[in-house]
């Protein structure tokens, strides 16, 4: 079946797009600002990464068609994600005096100032990881489904760090503080939570999950300067959907947009999905409007529920 | 009084920001003439760039009148810059996919229906939202406008662009040969180069002059408004929408007001380019555009119109100023980047240092012929009592 | 006495449980009601923040709307200017059915609402602020501005003498041309009363109008209001500080856990137990 292809490559896409609807749910929540240089913190991610793995080899072994090496690299792009927000956050955003419309307006200069540096260390052209691309998965080749090992991956992986993210939130003492934050800042200062401490903490876990977004990104697709730019506007789609200050939230929204945006293919060929309509036909929607559908259906759901799925009452 | 003391007495009202900036121009001035008379500079080359600055003014209007005064934060500037600049290329240009080849007025007046079409239609859901949703939206549908400018080939020629725009003045009855009717001519500068103004020149001066009345007639139309209670009313939702609301304005209708207003302003940016580069292509609605707009309009000061335009100005020396880079080799990277990283730092540094801009609001707006008795300004600029300098 | 108060003394004193709101016969003596509430209701989520609230305010008088924490005196205000949508009931000013409407319609009929908190307004002069407050200025219409800027400036010119002799009565006309920004929060509390004037209200609804400010301008603002109340305008005011309202409010409207509890002259209200035990056993 067609669908379940689309449906397919919807998973692994939202895959990509929660580790950065995350991140940016919980900056939203807790430094309050809509952080526009989310998305090239993706990319800082996956170019430090491909330095590393470039450097340090598959190292052995590998699992699902990727190396060990590999994941190595993973976790120092995350790690490099995460040292750029704290030195961003400690040497640009924390002495500003000014709203969070003008800490908006900074950001984009922030992601500017990032974009730059990698474009100018590594040129505007795409590059691709050193790893071997690999055929489908054979025995889902008949249901139609044309998913790679390295897909698989991307999944779990992403299940993975959302699944920590999950028991981090909820059983341990960050987590708890984190959430008393973003439910009510003011409360949270007074009854004796060291504030700027646990923004450096979700600095740090936001913009991890993004470079490890990125890094997937880089995987799944290729690297280019603007591909965490490129990919902002849907994941502050996912993040709006699911509901400023839900995290979870974040997650619906991300698996939504996702599968928006890979079942827009779709739209041109409904006779092929629904057999009760005639063969030949589909909406005049061409693929690549796979954003610009998941974006206006954000703005329309914007209208009639502003505050999103999961998010608290405007 | 002597022009002398006079103009003594007029610098001395300015305040330490205005000052600032009228030496930087003048500064930048004396420069470029210097540049011609030695012959550094095309003369060609000095129009283009006043072309340019004229444009990056008119979107820098534009913007200022919905952020500035507004305080909309409208992240689609390029999206209403390419409507314009497509709305003209598609109605005049002869190799256009659509009814082409009508005269660049009407080319005009199609580009600015279809800006307040466009802006009726971003404006609707997204007018009601909070501000940073409203950028986020903002930026969204003019991505959705882009994708259906680079898409749609059978309306816009797609990737390939629209080539073939006539100059804004051909058919008209003497402008449309003044370029070449006009003699070339020669002029020798003692101690300077000899310059030479050909064909190339006149029609360059020609453009100019264009851009020069639209950015006058805009000037002078958004003085108008800013100055009355409609501007008042626009500035009071900026600061805090629901006291204007509970003053009893409509505020979400006045919001629709600035939007189309600043739209249109953009648009007419977009037709002047149209015919200043006689092709038009989906690039041109870059979201970069939007940036550089934005960093203008900060820069120079959100809310005063000279501030917008001395944004432009600057927008336009980092754009130009970057591309002469290049021909020292020893830089090791492309220039592009460095053109983005210079944007990045100079927007952080702004918001971190000097948030309200070089050159902010520094009159009272009160409509004219009201306050003729009546002092018509403070002891010193309004913005700048608040930044602490009192003593100007 | 009238009837209805001494029943509702026996009651008291024989320490029967009083009826609410709705069971209790209102005052049927006013004339004159500017601003009528109808069994108001408003929730949020499972909250519920105003309880079939009913109370009328009487023309020419200043009425006070006080209770504990948690009440809902804001939720009422939000409720009566628009700002928020009531999920049932009603509310008319000078007769006119505003309930749902938005804050603009509702300035339109006559009820204007300040804020507790406002924010300052930037790049303005003081008289740049008040004259945004006349309403119905032809100058806010853009196509007045540009075809008929004789009227625009005729009217700007009337709203400005009225702005710099309302600045006068509140003995801050010095403040004029001084930025927005520059003032004290205390001259910028009167220069929102001012402002709240040249709208031309029929009703003027403040928000906490001393919160938070010293007793010379406590006096001040008092004196103000009773000033303006006495050359006709009606006031309902939400206040935390018992002695400004008692001074200043006749009658007090008291409301505990989002509905009327009572209401009477500020002696009386001060003095009921049933207030007094709101207060104390807390509606939070």
């Amino acid at each position: 079946m067609v669908l379940l292809d689309h449906l397919a490559s919807g998973l692994i896409f939202s895959s990509i797009i929660v580790l950065g609807s995350i991140g940016l749910s919980l900056v939203y929540s807790i430094a309050d600002f809509a952080n526009f240089a989310h998305g090239d913190t993706m990319t800082i991610g996956a170019y430090t990464s491909l330095v590393t793995f470039g450097a340090i080899g598959g190292l052995g072994g590998a699992v699902l068609g990727i190396p060990f090496g590999f994941f190595v690299a993973l976790v120092v792009g995350m790690a490099m994600a995460a040292l750029v927000a704290i030195v961003t956050e400690k040497v640009v955003y924390e002495g500003m005096d000014v709203d969070s419309i003008g800490l908006l307006i900074t950001s984009i200069g922030v992601a500017f100032v990032y974009r730059a540096v990698i474009q100018m260390g590594f040129g505007a052209d795409a590059v691709r990881y050193d790893i071997q691309a690999l055929r489908p998965i054979e025995w889902l080749l008949p249901y139609n489904v044309r998913v790679t090992e390295h897909d698989v991956a991307i999944v779990v992986s992403a299940a993975v760090l959302v699944t920590g993210l999950h028991v981090l939130l909820q059983y341990t003492d960050l987590g708890r503080k984190m959430r008393a934050m973003a439910d009510n800042p003011d409360l949270a200062r007074v009854s004796g939570i060291r504030i700027d401490r646990i923004k450096l903490w979700t600095w740090v876990i936001g913009a991890g999950l993004a470079g490890a977004g990125g890094v997937f990104l880089g995987l799944y697709n290729l690297l280019s300067p603007r591909m965490g730019f490129n990919l902002l506007l849907l994941i502050f789609a996912a993040v709006i959907l699911g509901g400023i200050g839900s995290v979870y939230g974040a997650m619906a929204g991300a698996l939504l947009i996702g599968m928006i945006h890979e079942l827009t293919p779709l739209l041109s060929q409904l006779g092929r999905v629904f057999t009760f309509l005639p063969e030949g036909f589909g909406l005049p929607i061409g693929n690549q409007y796979g954003s610009a559908i998941a974006f206006v259906i954000m703005v329309i759901v914007l209208l009639f529920r502003p505050q999103g799925i999961a998010g608290e009452a405007v | 009084m002597s022009a002398g003391t006079r103009l003594q007495t007029a610098w001395a009202d300015l305040t330490r920001a205005e000052q600032g900036v009228t030496g930087f121009i003048v500064g930048f001035a004396a420069l470029l003439l210097f540049g011609l008379l030695s012959g550094g500079l095309a003369p060609t080359y000095f129009l283009y760039l006043v072309g340019i600055a004229g444009m990056y003014a008119l979107l820098s209007f534009g913007l200022n009148s919905q952020w500035g005064f507004t305080g909309l934060i409208n992240f689609s500037v390029a999206a209403f810059f390419g409507i314009g600049a497509y709305g003209a290329a598609l109605t005049t240009a002869d190799s256009s996919p659509l009814a082409g080849g009508f005269n660049p007025l009407v080319g005009l007046l199609v580009a600015l229906v279809l800006a307040a079409v466009l802006a009726l239609l971003i404006g609707i859901p997204t007018l009601r939202l909070r501000a940073d949703y409203l950028a986020i939206a903002s930026l969204g549908l003019a991505e959705v406008v882009r994708t259906i400018v680079k898409n749609e080939s059978q309306w816009t020629n797609g990737t390939a662009g629209v080539r073939g725009i006539p100059s804004f003045f051909e058919g008209w009855p003497v402008l449309a040969t003044f370029p070449e009717a006009m003699p070339g001519l020669e002029i020798f500068v003692p101690f300077g180069a000899r310059i030479v103004l050909g064909t190339s020149f006149w029609s360059a001066l020609l453009n100019v002059s264009l851009v020069l009345i639209f950015v006058g007639v805009s000037y002078a139309l958004l003085r108008r408004v800013h100055r009355s209670p409609w501007g008042r009313v626009l500035r009071t939702i900026r600061s805090d929408e629901d006291l204007a609301r509970a003053l009893g304005k409509h505020t979400y209708s006045f919001k629709m007001q600035s939007f189309v207003l600043g739209s249109l302003i953009m648009a007419l940016a977009g037709v002047f380019y149209a015919h200043l580069n006689l092709f038009v292509s989906p690039g041109d609605l870059d979201p970069i555009t939007t940036f550089y707009v934005w960093v203008a309009v900060i820069l120079g000061g959100s809310g005063s119109n000279r501030g917008a335009l001395f944004g432009g100005f600057v927008i336009v020396a980092i754009r130009e100023g970057t591309r002469f880079l290049n021909e020292f080799a020893w830089i090791p990277f492309d220039v592009a980047p460095l053109r983005l990283l210079m944007i990045g730092v100079l927007i952080v540094l702004v918001m971190r240092f000097r948030p309200q801009g070089v050159l902010p609001p520094q009159r009272e707006l009160i409509w004219p012929s009201a306050v003729d008795e009546a002092p018509s300004r403070p002891d010193s600029g309004v913005r700048e009592a608040k930044a602490g300098g009192g003593d100007e | 006495m009238s009837d209805v108060e001494e029943a509702v003394d026996q009651d008291v004193a024989n320490d029967q449980t009083v009826p609410r709101d709705q069971d209790v016969p209102h005052d049927t003596s006013k004339e004159d009601v500017v601003l009528r509430v109808d069994d108001l209701q408003k929730a949020f989520g499972g909250l519920v923040a105003t309880d079939h609230a009913t109370f009328e305010v009487e023309r020419g008088t200043i009425t006070g709307l006080i209770g504990p924490n948690g009440a809902g005196k804001s939720t009422i205000f939000n409720l009566i200017s628009g700002f928020y949508e009531p999920d049932g009931g009603r509310v008319e000013v000078n007769g006119v059915d505003v309930t749902g409407m938005e804050p603009y319609e509702v300035a339109d009929h006559g009820l204007i609402r300040t804020f507790q908190t406002p924010r300052k307004l930037e790049g303005m002069t003081v008289r740049e602020a008040m004259l945004v407050g006349p309403q119905n200025q032809p100058g806010e219409s853009f196509v007045n501005v540009l075809t008929s800027p004789g009227s625009v400036g005729e009217a700007e010119k009337r709203n400005l003498a009225e702005a710099e002799r309302i600045l006068e009565e509140f003995e801050i006309d010095h403040l004029a041309t001084q930025p927005a920004t520059d003032i004290s929060g205390g001259q910028m509390k009167l220069v929102e009363l001012a402002r709240a004037m040249l709208a031309e209200p029929e009703i003027l609804l403040l928000d906490e109008p001393v919160a938070g400010v010293n007793p010379t301008l406590r006096n001040e603002l008092a004196d103000q209001i009773r000033r303006l109340n006495e050359e006709g305008t009606t006031c309902l005011l939400i206040e935390h500080d018992m002695d400004f309202v008692m001074e200043l409010a006749d009658p007090v409207v008291v409301l505990d856990q989002g509905s009327v509890l009572m209401e009477g002259p500020p002696q009386r209200v001060q003095s009921d137990d049933r207030v007094i035990e709101a207060y104390l056993g807390g509606g939070t």
